[in-house]
Protein backbone atom coordinates (compact mmCIF):
# COMPACT_ATOMS: atom_id res chain seq x y z
CA UNK A 1 0.00 0.00 0.00
CA UNK A 2 1.13 3.02 -1.31
CA UNK A 3 0.04 6.20 1.07
CA UNK A 4 1.04 9.84 0.48
CA UNK A 5 2.13 10.70 3.62
CA UNK A 6 1.21 14.05 2.72
CA UNK A 7 -2.65 13.06 1.37
CA UNK A 8 -5.41 13.26 4.40
CA UNK A 9 -5.27 11.03 6.78
CA UNK A 10 -2.00 11.00 6.18
CA UNK A 11 -0.40 11.39 9.55
CA UNK A 12 -1.31 7.98 11.23
CA UNK A 13 1.34 6.47 8.35
CA UNK A 14 3.66 9.11 9.35
CA UNK A 15 2.94 8.59 13.19
CA UNK A 16 3.94 4.78 12.55
CA UNK A 17 6.92 5.04 10.34
CA UNK A 18 8.01 7.91 12.83
CA UNK A 19 7.91 5.71 15.55
CA UNK A 20 10.32 2.92 13.56
CA UNK A 21 12.62 5.59 12.94
CA UNK A 22 12.99 6.80 16.42
CA UNK A 23 13.03 3.23 17.93
CA UNK A 24 15.78 1.99 14.97
CA UNK A 25 17.82 5.17 16.37
CA UNK A 26 17.63 4.74 19.56
CA UNK A 27 19.13 1.39 18.88
CA UNK A 28 21.86 2.71 16.64
CA UNK A 29 22.92 5.52 19.64
CA UNK A 30 23.65 2.36 22.03
CA UNK A 31 25.77 1.40 19.63
CA UNK A 32 27.52 4.53 17.87
CA UNK A 33 27.97 5.46 21.82
CA UNK A 34 29.62 2.49 23.19
CA UNK A 35 31.80 2.57 20.54
CA UNK A 36 32.89 5.69 20.59
CA UNK A 37 33.29 5.20 24.19
CA UNK A 38 35.99 1.99 23.18
CA UNK A 39 37.79 4.41 20.62
CA UNK A 40 39.12 3.30 17.65
CA UNK A 41 42.56 2.42 19.08
CA UNK A 42 41.25 0.23 21.65
CA UNK A 43 38.87 -1.36 19.11
CA UNK A 44 42.04 -2.33 17.12
CA UNK A 45 43.50 -3.78 19.72
CA UNK A 46 40.51 -6.00 21.20
CA UNK A 47 39.52 -7.00 18.13
CA UNK A 48 43.26 -8.48 17.30
CA UNK A 49 43.02 -10.40 20.47
CA UNK A 50 43.20 -14.52 20.54
CA UNK A 51 40.91 -14.44 23.31
CA UNK A 52 38.05 -12.66 21.89
CA UNK A 53 37.82 -15.02 18.63
CA UNK A 54 38.44 -17.73 20.80
CA UNK A 55 35.46 -16.72 22.63
CA UNK A 56 33.47 -15.55 19.56
CA UNK A 57 34.01 -19.09 17.93
CA UNK A 58 33.37 -20.88 21.30
CA UNK A 59 29.76 -19.21 21.29
CA UNK A 60 28.91 -20.22 17.55
CA UNK A 61 29.53 -23.66 17.27
CA UNK A 62 27.89 -24.39 20.72
CA UNK A 63 24.83 -22.51 19.43
CA UNK A 64 24.71 -24.27 16.25
CA UNK A 65 25.31 -27.64 17.79
CA UNK A 66 22.41 -26.83 20.41
CA UNK A 67 20.10 -25.74 17.60
CA UNK A 68 20.97 -28.40 15.59
CA UNK A 69 19.36 -30.80 18.11
CA UNK A 70 16.59 -28.32 19.14
CA UNK A 71 15.48 -28.46 15.55
CA UNK A 72 15.90 -32.16 15.39
CA UNK A 73 13.44 -32.86 18.22
CA UNK A 74 11.03 -29.28 17.51
CA UNK A 75 10.70 -30.05 13.93
CA UNK A 76 8.46 -33.41 15.06
CA UNK A 77 6.86 -32.09 17.44
CA UNK A 78 6.03 -28.86 16.09
CA UNK A 79 4.50 -30.95 13.13
CA UNK A 80 2.18 -33.05 16.09
CA UNK A 81 1.10 -30.55 17.82
CA UNK A 82 -0.04 -28.66 14.64
CA UNK A 83 -1.56 -32.07 13.40
CA UNK A 84 -2.65 -34.23 15.60
CA UNK A 85 -4.85 -34.79 18.22
CA UNK A 86 -3.42 -37.10 20.51
CA UNK A 87 -4.68 -37.73 24.32
CA UNK A 88 -3.51 -34.95 26.60
CA UNK A 89 -2.25 -33.28 23.87
CA UNK A 90 -3.50 -29.34 25.61
CA UNK A 91 -1.24 -30.34 28.76
CA UNK A 92 1.68 -31.30 26.33
CA UNK A 93 1.04 -28.26 24.56
CA UNK A 94 1.33 -26.07 27.53
CA UNK A 95 3.76 -28.13 29.51
CA UNK A 96 6.08 -27.47 26.40
CA UNK A 97 5.16 -23.95 26.58
CA UNK A 98 6.75 -23.72 30.19
CA UNK A 99 10.43 -23.45 30.01
CA UNK A 100 9.34 -20.45 27.35
CA UNK A 101 7.75 -18.70 30.30
CA UNK A 102 10.01 -19.64 33.19
CA UNK A 103 13.22 -17.80 33.41
CA UNK A 104 15.94 -19.93 32.18
CA UNK A 105 17.85 -19.44 35.58
CA UNK A 106 15.11 -22.09 36.84
CA UNK A 107 16.20 -24.43 34.39
CA UNK A 108 19.52 -23.87 34.71
CA UNK A 109 19.25 -24.53 38.62
CA UNK A 110 16.75 -27.67 37.75
CA UNK A 111 19.20 -29.27 35.48
CA UNK A 112 21.66 -28.86 38.03
CA UNK A 113 19.27 -30.24 40.43
CA UNK A 114 18.77 -33.53 38.35
CA UNK A 115 21.89 -34.15 37.25
CA UNK A 116 23.49 -34.29 40.59
CA UNK A 117 21.37 -37.43 41.62
CA UNK A 118 20.91 -40.79 41.22
CA UNK A 119 21.97 -42.10 38.44
CA UNK A 120 24.43 -39.04 37.05
CA UNK A 121 26.09 -39.43 40.57
CA UNK A 122 27.46 -42.92 39.94
CA UNK A 123 27.87 -42.16 36.48
CA UNK A 124 29.59 -39.22 37.12
CA UNK A 125 31.42 -41.28 39.83
CA UNK A 126 32.44 -44.07 37.62
CA UNK A 127 34.13 -42.16 34.77
CA UNK A 128 35.67 -39.33 37.13
CA UNK A 129 34.02 -36.69 35.25
CA UNK A 130 31.90 -33.77 36.43
CA UNK A 131 28.39 -33.51 34.45
CA UNK A 132 27.73 -30.29 33.45
CA UNK A 133 30.98 -28.67 34.68
CA UNK A 134 32.19 -28.31 30.80
CA UNK A 135 31.20 -27.43 27.34
CA UNK A 136 28.49 -30.18 27.68
CA UNK A 137 26.75 -28.43 30.41
CA UNK A 138 26.67 -25.25 27.96
CA UNK A 139 25.02 -27.29 25.10
CA UNK A 140 22.94 -28.70 27.55
CA UNK A 141 21.45 -25.83 29.30
CA UNK A 142 21.24 -23.89 25.59
CA UNK A 143 19.05 -27.10 24.32
CA UNK A 144 17.05 -27.50 27.20
CA UNK A 145 16.22 -23.64 27.14
CA UNK A 146 15.53 -23.47 22.92
CA UNK A 147 14.10 -26.96 22.08
CA UNK A 148 10.61 -25.98 23.88
CA UNK A 149 10.88 -22.87 21.92
CA UNK A 150 11.86 -24.46 18.76
CA UNK A 151 8.78 -26.69 19.05
CA UNK A 152 6.61 -23.53 19.69
CA UNK A 153 7.74 -21.74 16.12
CA UNK A 154 7.66 -24.96 14.44
CA UNK A 155 4.00 -24.99 15.47
CA UNK A 156 3.34 -21.70 14.34
CA UNK A 157 5.09 -22.81 10.67
CA UNK A 158 3.24 -25.76 10.46
CA UNK A 159 0.09 -23.75 11.35
CA UNK A 160 0.30 -21.36 8.53
CA UNK A 161 0.37 -23.97 5.88
CA UNK A 162 -3.08 -25.30 4.76
CA UNK A 163 -3.82 -29.31 5.68
CA UNK A 164 -5.65 -29.71 2.08
CA UNK A 165 -2.15 -29.77 0.26
CA UNK A 166 -1.53 -33.04 2.90
CA UNK A 167 -4.92 -34.58 2.21
CA UNK A 168 -4.21 -34.29 -1.58
CA UNK A 169 -1.14 -35.96 -1.39
CA UNK A 170 -2.90 -38.44 1.25
CA UNK A 171 -5.44 -39.60 -1.39
CA UNK A 172 -3.10 -39.67 -4.49
CA UNK A 173 -1.65 -42.82 -1.89
CA UNK A 174 1.25 -41.06 -0.63
CA UNK A 175 2.40 -42.24 3.10
CA UNK A 176 2.17 -39.98 5.90
CA UNK A 177 5.73 -39.72 6.31
CA UNK A 178 6.64 -39.54 2.39
CA UNK A 179 3.58 -36.04 2.56
CA UNK A 180 5.74 -34.94 5.33
CA UNK A 181 8.92 -34.89 3.71
CA UNK A 182 7.64 -33.88 0.11
CA UNK A 183 5.04 -31.50 0.76
CA UNK A 184 4.79 -30.02 4.47
CA UNK A 185 8.77 -29.88 5.01
CA UNK A 186 9.28 -27.82 1.43
CA UNK A 187 5.96 -25.54 1.92
CA UNK A 188 7.26 -24.51 5.69
CA UNK A 189 10.91 -24.35 4.27
CA UNK A 190 10.87 -20.37 5.43
CA UNK A 191 9.41 -20.48 8.45
CA UNK A 192 11.88 -23.32 9.92
CA UNK A 193 14.97 -21.03 8.44
CA UNK A 194 13.65 -18.20 10.21
CA UNK A 195 12.55 -19.82 13.38
CA UNK A 196 16.31 -21.07 13.30
CA UNK A 197 17.10 -18.05 13.79
CA UNK A 198 15.61 -17.35 16.64
CA UNK A 199 16.65 -20.30 18.16
CA UNK A 200 20.43 -19.85 17.07
CA UNK A 201 20.05 -16.15 18.41
CA UNK A 202 18.43 -16.99 22.17
CA UNK A 203 20.87 -20.30 22.64
CA UNK A 204 23.75 -17.92 21.90
CA UNK A 205 22.33 -15.18 24.38
CA UNK A 206 21.87 -17.70 27.07
CA UNK A 207 23.98 -16.94 30.18
CA UNK A 208 21.21 -17.42 33.65
CA UNK A 209 21.06 -20.81 33.04
CA UNK A 210 24.97 -21.33 32.76
CA UNK A 211 25.55 -18.97 35.74
CA UNK A 212 23.94 -21.87 37.99
CA UNK A 213 24.37 -24.79 36.05
CA UNK A 214 27.61 -24.56 34.91
CA UNK A 215 29.60 -21.82 36.35
CA UNK A 216 32.82 -20.15 33.90
CA UNK A 217 35.78 -21.64 33.42
CA UNK A 218 37.79 -19.39 31.05
CA UNK A 219 37.98 -20.13 27.45
CA UNK A 220 35.87 -23.50 27.74
CA UNK A 221 32.43 -22.63 29.25
CA UNK A 222 32.53 -18.33 28.77
CA UNK A 223 30.26 -17.89 25.88
CA UNK A 224 29.92 -14.51 24.74
CA UNK A 225 27.40 -13.32 26.77
CA UNK A 226 29.00 -15.32 30.06
CA UNK A 227 31.92 -13.40 29.56
CA UNK A 228 30.97 -10.35 29.07
CA UNK A 229 29.58 -10.61 32.63
CA UNK A 230 32.76 -12.20 33.81
CA UNK A 231 34.33 -9.20 32.58
CA UNK A 232 31.49 -6.63 34.16
CA UNK A 233 32.71 -8.46 37.30
CA UNK A 234 36.41 -7.41 37.04
CA UNK A 235 36.09 -3.92 36.04
CA UNK A 236 37.43 -4.62 32.53
CA UNK A 237 35.19 -2.48 30.71
CA UNK A 238 37.37 -1.97 27.34
CA UNK A 239 36.28 -5.69 27.14
CA UNK A 240 32.84 -5.39 27.74
CA UNK A 241 32.25 -3.07 25.43
CA UNK A 242 34.40 -4.85 22.53
CA UNK A 243 32.83 -8.20 23.09
CA UNK A 244 29.31 -6.24 23.10
CA UNK A 245 29.99 -4.70 19.81
CA UNK A 246 31.16 -8.14 18.60
CA UNK A 247 27.92 -9.80 19.33
CA UNK A 248 25.54 -6.83 17.81
CA UNK A 249 28.14 -7.59 14.74
CA UNK A 250 27.08 -11.02 14.72
CA UNK A 251 23.28 -10.92 15.41
CA UNK A 252 23.37 -8.71 12.87
CA UNK A 253 25.04 -10.91 9.96
CA UNK A 254 23.18 -14.04 11.17
CA UNK A 255 19.93 -12.33 10.63
CA UNK A 256 20.63 -10.57 7.19
CA UNK A 257 22.43 -14.28 5.70
CA UNK A 258 19.33 -16.31 7.14
CA UNK A 259 17.84 -13.50 4.93
CA UNK A 260 19.30 -13.93 1.93
CA UNK A 261 19.25 -17.79 2.29
CA UNK A 262 15.43 -17.84 3.35
CA UNK A 263 13.84 -14.88 2.00
CA UNK A 264 10.68 -13.75 3.74
CA UNK A 265 8.24 -16.16 5.91
CA UNK A 266 5.81 -15.73 8.38
CA UNK A 267 8.43 -14.87 11.25
CA UNK A 268 10.11 -12.54 9.61
CA UNK B 1 15.18 -28.48 0.25
CA UNK B 2 18.10 -30.89 -1.01
CA UNK B 3 20.18 -27.80 0.72
CA UNK B 4 18.12 -27.95 4.21
CA UNK B 5 18.76 -31.75 4.11
CA UNK B 6 22.52 -31.60 3.64
CA UNK B 7 22.56 -28.83 6.12
CA UNK B 8 20.70 -31.10 8.94
CA UNK B 9 22.42 -33.95 8.25
CA UNK B 10 26.04 -31.76 8.10
CA UNK B 11 24.71 -30.46 11.42
CA UNK B 12 23.91 -34.02 13.12
CA UNK B 13 27.39 -35.40 11.86
CA UNK B 14 29.34 -32.06 13.34
CA UNK B 15 27.38 -32.55 16.70
CA UNK B 16 27.69 -36.20 17.18
CA UNK B 17 31.76 -35.48 16.42
CA UNK B 18 31.79 -32.60 19.13
CA UNK B 19 30.18 -35.15 21.57
CA UNK B 20 32.25 -38.35 20.76
CA UNK B 21 35.20 -36.04 22.02
CA UNK B 22 36.20 -38.53 25.02
CA UNK B 23 38.46 -37.31 28.12
CA UNK B 24 42.18 -37.77 28.25
CA UNK B 25 43.66 -39.59 31.46
CA UNK B 26 44.60 -35.79 32.93
CA UNK B 27 42.88 -35.41 36.17
CA UNK B 28 40.88 -32.29 36.17
CA UNK B 29 40.32 -30.24 39.28
CA UNK B 30 37.24 -28.80 39.99
CA UNK B 31 37.92 -25.38 42.21
CA UNK B 32 34.81 -23.29 43.10
CA UNK B 33 36.62 -19.49 43.34
CA UNK B 34 34.94 -16.30 43.91
CA UNK B 35 34.62 -13.95 40.39
CA UNK B 36 37.02 -11.25 42.97
CA UNK B 37 40.16 -13.80 42.14
CA UNK B 38 39.99 -14.77 38.99
CA UNK B 39 43.13 -12.45 37.67
CA UNK B 40 45.21 -14.17 40.22
CA UNK B 41 43.79 -17.33 39.99
CA UNK B 42 43.82 -17.76 36.36
CA UNK B 43 47.59 -16.62 36.81
CA UNK B 44 48.21 -19.29 39.67
CA UNK B 45 46.27 -21.76 37.26
CA UNK B 46 49.08 -21.34 34.24
CA UNK B 47 51.95 -21.92 36.23
CA UNK B 48 50.43 -24.47 38.22
CA UNK B 49 49.41 -26.27 35.16
CA UNK B 50 53.48 -26.08 33.85
CA UNK B 51 54.13 -27.41 36.50
CA UNK B 52 52.06 -30.07 36.75
CA UNK B 53 51.28 -31.00 33.39
CA UNK B 54 48.78 -34.29 33.97
CA UNK B 55 46.78 -31.93 36.21
CA UNK B 56 43.98 -29.43 34.47
CA UNK B 57 42.60 -27.00 37.32
CA UNK B 58 39.40 -26.33 36.08
CA UNK B 59 37.26 -22.93 37.92
CA UNK B 60 34.12 -22.70 38.39
CA UNK B 61 33.86 -19.04 39.04
CA UNK B 62 30.60 -17.81 40.24
CA UNK B 63 29.61 -15.18 43.21
CA UNK B 64 30.80 -16.10 46.38
CA UNK B 65 26.69 -16.21 47.65
CA UNK B 66 26.34 -19.07 45.13
CA UNK B 67 28.25 -21.52 46.37
CA UNK B 68 27.41 -22.73 49.46
CA UNK B 69 23.72 -24.17 47.19
CA UNK B 70 26.19 -25.72 44.66
CA UNK B 71 28.41 -27.45 47.34
CA UNK B 72 25.13 -28.69 49.18
CA UNK B 73 23.45 -29.93 46.38
CA UNK B 74 26.13 -31.21 43.92
CA UNK B 75 28.91 -32.53 47.35
CA UNK B 76 31.57 -32.18 44.29
CA UNK B 77 34.39 -30.35 43.47
CA UNK B 78 38.29 -30.44 45.14
CA UNK B 79 39.26 -26.90 46.35
CA UNK B 80 36.81 -23.74 47.20
CA UNK B 81 38.12 -20.22 47.26
CA UNK B 82 35.51 -17.90 47.97
CA UNK B 83 35.85 -13.78 48.81
CA UNK B 84 35.47 -13.56 51.86
CA UNK B 85 36.15 -16.40 55.21
CA UNK B 86 32.36 -16.03 56.45
CA UNK B 87 31.58 -17.74 53.27
CA UNK B 88 33.94 -20.98 54.09
CA UNK B 89 33.18 -21.02 57.56
CA UNK B 90 29.43 -21.74 56.31
CA UNK B 91 31.65 -24.80 54.46
CA UNK B 92 33.11 -25.30 57.62
CA UNK B 93 30.10 -25.73 59.74
CA UNK B 94 28.37 -28.02 57.54
CA UNK B 95 31.05 -30.48 57.32
CA UNK B 96 32.27 -30.33 53.87
CA UNK B 97 35.67 -28.82 54.85
CA UNK B 98 37.29 -30.76 57.63
CA UNK B 99 40.72 -29.87 58.13
CA UNK B 100 40.53 -25.90 57.80
CA UNK B 101 43.30 -24.10 60.03
CA UNK B 102 42.75 -20.30 60.35
CA UNK B 103 46.20 -19.67 60.74
CA UNK B 104 48.17 -21.16 58.01
CA UNK B 105 45.36 -21.47 55.07
CA UNK B 106 45.33 -18.01 54.16
CA UNK B 107 47.42 -17.25 50.98
CA UNK B 108 46.13 -13.32 50.61
CA UNK B 109 43.99 -10.58 52.61
CA UNK B 110 41.54 -7.65 50.74
CA UNK B 111 42.79 -3.88 51.89
CA UNK B 112 40.08 -1.27 51.96
CA UNK B 113 41.17 2.09 50.05
CA UNK B 114 38.93 4.89 48.94
CA UNK B 115 38.47 5.38 45.55
CA UNK B 116 36.76 8.55 43.76
CA UNK B 117 36.14 9.29 39.94
CA UNK B 118 39.60 10.79 38.19
CA UNK B 119 40.39 14.04 39.72
CA UNK B 120 39.37 13.49 43.05
CA UNK B 121 35.97 16.47 42.25
CA UNK B 122 34.96 16.35 45.62
CA UNK B 123 38.51 16.50 47.37
CA UNK B 124 37.61 13.45 49.84
CA UNK B 125 41.01 12.82 51.75
CA UNK B 126 39.70 10.95 54.88
CA UNK B 127 36.94 9.04 55.74
CA UNK B 128 35.54 11.44 57.75
CA UNK B 129 34.89 13.51 54.46
CA UNK B 130 32.34 11.19 53.57
CA UNK B 131 29.55 12.45 56.18
CA UNK B 132 29.93 16.15 54.54
CA UNK B 133 27.07 17.25 52.98
CA UNK B 134 26.31 16.80 49.43
CA UNK B 135 29.02 14.18 49.14
CA UNK B 136 27.10 10.91 46.79
CA UNK B 137 28.81 7.88 48.43
CA UNK B 138 28.29 4.73 47.11
CA UNK B 139 27.58 1.96 50.07
CA UNK B 140 27.22 -2.45 49.47
CA UNK B 141 24.09 -3.64 50.81
CA UNK B 142 25.69 -5.74 53.31
CA UNK B 143 22.91 -8.33 52.96
CA UNK B 144 24.42 -9.34 49.50
CA UNK B 145 28.01 -8.71 49.77
CA UNK B 146 31.28 -8.36 52.10
CA UNK B 147 31.97 -4.48 51.37
CA UNK B 148 28.95 -3.76 52.71
CA UNK B 149 29.28 -4.84 55.77
CA UNK B 150 32.77 -3.29 55.95
CA UNK B 151 31.20 0.42 54.83
CA UNK B 152 28.92 -0.18 58.29
CA UNK B 153 31.84 -1.50 60.33
CA UNK B 154 34.36 1.45 59.17
CA UNK B 155 32.03 4.01 59.24
CA UNK B 156 30.81 3.32 62.70
CA UNK B 157 33.91 2.55 63.91
CA UNK B 158 34.40 6.62 63.13
CA UNK B 159 31.35 7.31 64.43
CA UNK B 160 29.79 8.45 61.30
CA UNK B 161 27.90 6.07 60.24
CA UNK B 162 24.49 7.91 60.06
CA UNK B 163 25.82 10.86 58.35
CA UNK B 164 26.94 8.61 55.61
CA UNK B 165 24.25 6.95 55.10
CA UNK B 166 22.05 9.84 54.69
CA UNK B 167 24.35 10.60 51.69
CA UNK B 168 24.57 7.10 50.13
CA UNK B 169 22.78 7.81 46.32
CA UNK B 170 23.80 4.00 45.56
CA UNK B 171 23.19 0.30 47.16
CA UNK B 172 25.38 -1.95 45.23
CA UNK B 173 25.09 -5.40 44.95
CA UNK B 174 27.92 -6.77 44.15
CA UNK B 175 31.72 -4.97 44.27
CA UNK B 176 32.38 -4.05 40.81
CA UNK B 177 29.47 -2.23 40.81
CA UNK B 178 30.74 0.05 43.09
CA UNK B 179 33.70 0.48 40.49
CA UNK B 180 32.00 1.02 37.89
CA UNK B 181 29.85 3.03 39.03
CA UNK B 182 33.14 5.68 40.16
CA UNK B 183 34.76 4.56 37.38
CA UNK B 184 31.56 6.44 35.45
CA UNK B 185 31.78 9.54 37.85
CA UNK B 186 27.91 8.61 39.26
CA UNK B 187 29.15 9.01 42.72
CA UNK B 188 31.93 11.14 44.52
CA UNK B 189 33.53 7.81 46.55
CA UNK B 190 33.16 5.05 47.89
CA UNK B 191 35.28 2.41 49.72
CA UNK B 192 36.68 -0.70 47.83
CA UNK B 193 38.97 -3.66 48.55
CA UNK B 194 42.73 -2.85 46.91
CA UNK B 195 42.20 -5.81 44.37
CA UNK B 196 39.00 -4.24 42.78
CA UNK B 197 40.58 -0.78 43.04
CA UNK B 198 43.58 -2.08 41.39
CA UNK B 199 41.37 -2.69 38.48
CA UNK B 200 40.55 1.10 37.57
CA UNK B 201 43.40 2.58 37.76
CA UNK B 202 42.98 4.59 34.26
CA UNK B 203 39.88 6.24 35.76
CA UNK B 204 39.62 6.52 39.18
CA UNK B 205 41.94 8.26 42.06
CA UNK B 206 43.46 5.91 45.14
CA UNK B 207 43.56 7.17 48.45
CA UNK B 208 45.01 4.82 51.29
CA UNK B 209 42.79 4.82 54.60
CA UNK B 210 44.35 5.70 57.70
CA UNK B 211 45.04 3.03 59.02
CA UNK B 212 42.98 3.13 62.44
CA UNK B 213 40.02 2.20 59.62
CA UNK B 214 41.81 0.14 57.32
CA UNK B 215 40.55 -3.15 57.02
CA UNK B 216 42.13 -6.54 56.51
CA UNK B 217 40.16 -9.16 54.78
CA UNK B 218 41.32 -12.78 55.16
CA UNK B 219 41.16 -15.00 52.08
CA UNK B 220 41.49 -18.51 53.04
CA UNK B 221 41.99 -21.20 50.63
CA UNK B 222 40.73 -25.28 51.75
CA UNK B 223 40.71 -28.72 50.54
CA UNK B 224 36.57 -30.07 50.19
CA UNK B 225 35.68 -33.25 51.58
CA UNK B 226 34.59 -34.97 48.72
CA UNK B 227 37.75 -34.22 46.10
CA UNK B 228 38.00 -36.60 43.99
CA UNK B 229 41.77 -35.91 43.83
CA UNK B 230 42.51 -35.00 47.55
CA UNK B 231 46.53 -35.33 46.30
CA UNK B 232 46.33 -32.96 43.44
CA UNK B 233 44.52 -30.37 45.05
CA UNK B 234 46.60 -30.73 48.37
CA UNK B 235 49.56 -29.58 46.07
CA UNK B 236 47.54 -26.65 44.17
CA UNK B 237 46.56 -25.70 47.73
CA UNK B 238 50.36 -25.96 49.04
CA UNK B 239 51.16 -24.04 45.57
CA UNK B 240 48.97 -21.29 46.39
CA UNK B 241 49.90 -20.74 50.29
CA UNK B 242 53.73 -20.84 48.90
CA UNK B 243 55.79 -17.76 48.52
CA UNK B 244 55.77 -18.19 44.80
CA UNK B 245 51.52 -18.36 45.11
CA UNK B 246 51.18 -15.50 46.93
CA UNK B 247 53.92 -13.32 45.18
CA UNK B 248 51.20 -13.47 41.88
CA UNK B 249 48.58 -12.49 44.80
CA UNK B 250 51.03 -9.50 45.55
CA UNK B 251 50.89 -8.60 41.67
CA UNK B 252 47.01 -8.34 41.76
CA UNK B 253 47.22 -5.97 45.03
CA UNK B 254 46.46 -8.61 47.12
CA UNK B 255 47.92 -8.29 50.50
CA UNK B 256 50.18 -11.36 51.21
CA UNK B 257 52.03 -10.37 54.14
CA UNK B 258 50.75 -13.11 57.06
CA UNK B 259 52.39 -10.88 59.95
CA UNK B 260 50.12 -7.64 59.58
CA UNK B 261 49.11 -7.17 62.87
CA UNK B 262 45.16 -7.14 62.87
CA UNK B 263 42.80 -5.85 66.04
CA UNK B 264 39.72 -8.34 67.12
CA UNK B 265 37.45 -6.13 64.59
CA UNK B 266 39.44 -7.00 61.80
CA UNK B 267 41.58 -3.51 61.49
CA UNK B 268 45.07 -2.56 61.12
CA UNK B 269 47.08 -1.90 64.33
CA UNK B 270 50.09 0.13 62.52
CA UNK B 271 51.69 0.59 59.24
CA UNK B 272 52.77 -2.53 58.24
CA UNK B 273 50.70 -1.45 54.82
CA UNK B 274 51.44 2.03 54.54
CA UNK B 275 53.77 1.19 51.81
CA UNK B 276 51.66 -1.22 50.11
CA UNK B 277 49.40 1.84 50.13
CA UNK B 278 52.03 3.74 48.40
CA UNK B 279 52.41 1.81 45.80
CA UNK B 280 48.88 1.75 44.83
CA UNK B 281 48.74 5.49 44.86
CA UNK B 282 51.53 5.57 42.62
CA UNK B 283 50.23 2.96 40.23
CA UNK B 284 47.19 4.74 39.91
CA UNK B 285 49.30 7.88 39.27
CA UNK B 286 51.39 5.50 36.65
CA UNK B 287 49.13 4.55 34.63
CA UNK B 288 47.22 8.17 33.91
CA UNK B 289 50.79 9.69 33.27
CA UNK B 290 52.90 7.83 30.75
CA UNK B 291 56.14 9.70 32.33
CA UNK B 292 56.05 8.52 35.60
CA UNK B 293 58.73 5.82 36.35
CA UNK B 294 57.39 2.22 36.78
CA UNK B 295 60.16 0.86 38.84
CA UNK B 296 59.99 -1.73 41.99
CA UNK B 297 60.30 0.68 44.12
CA UNK B 298 57.77 3.55 43.10
CA UNK B 299 55.12 0.54 42.21
CA UNK B 300 56.58 -2.55 44.09
CA UNK B 301 54.67 -5.64 42.12
CA UNK B 302 51.89 -3.34 40.61
CA UNK B 303 54.50 -3.25 37.39
CA UNK B 304 52.44 -5.66 35.37
CA UNK B 305 49.21 -4.49 36.30
CA UNK B 306 50.32 -0.84 35.60
CA UNK B 307 52.09 -2.20 31.94
CA UNK B 308 48.77 -4.07 31.42
CA UNK B 309 46.47 -1.17 31.76
CA UNK B 310 49.02 1.38 30.12
CA UNK B 311 48.46 -0.60 26.75
CA UNK B 312 44.38 0.73 26.57
CA UNK B 313 42.33 3.38 27.02
CA UNK B 314 39.76 1.30 28.40
CA UNK B 315 40.47 -0.94 30.85
CA UNK B 316 40.82 -4.73 29.78
CA UNK B 317 43.69 -7.58 28.95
Amino acid sequence: MNMALGSRGGWWPALCVGTAVTIVAVYLLLVASNWIYLGWHDTLYFFSKSRMWERFWLTVWTSTVSTSFSLLIGIPSGYALSRFRFPCHHLVASVIDLPIVVSPAVVGAFLFGVTTRFPFDWISEYYGVYIGRNVYGVLLVQFTVTAAFCARLMKASFDMIPTRFESVSRSLGASPMRTFFKVVLPMAKNGIIASMIVVWARAAAEWEGLMLFVGATEGKTDIMPFAIYLDWNGGMMGWVTSMSIVCILMAVSAITAMRMIGGRSNVW
Amino acid sequence: MKKINTMVVFLVIFSFFLVAQTYGTEKSLLFHAGLGQRMALNEIKEVFEKRYPDTKVNFSYKGSGYFIADITRSEQGDLFMPGEEFYLLQAVERGFLTDYNPKTDVPAYFVTVIITPKGNPKNIKAIEDFAKPGIRVGLGNPKSCAIGIWHEKTFKKAGIWEKVKANATLSAKCIPELGNATQHKAIDGTIVWATTAVLYLRDVDIIPIEYRYRGIIRLPVGVLKFARYREEAQKLMDFILSEEGRGIFQKHAYAVNPGIPIGKEGFCLDGTTDKFMEYLVNAAKAVKDESFPVTKETVGDLAEEVLRQRKTERAGD
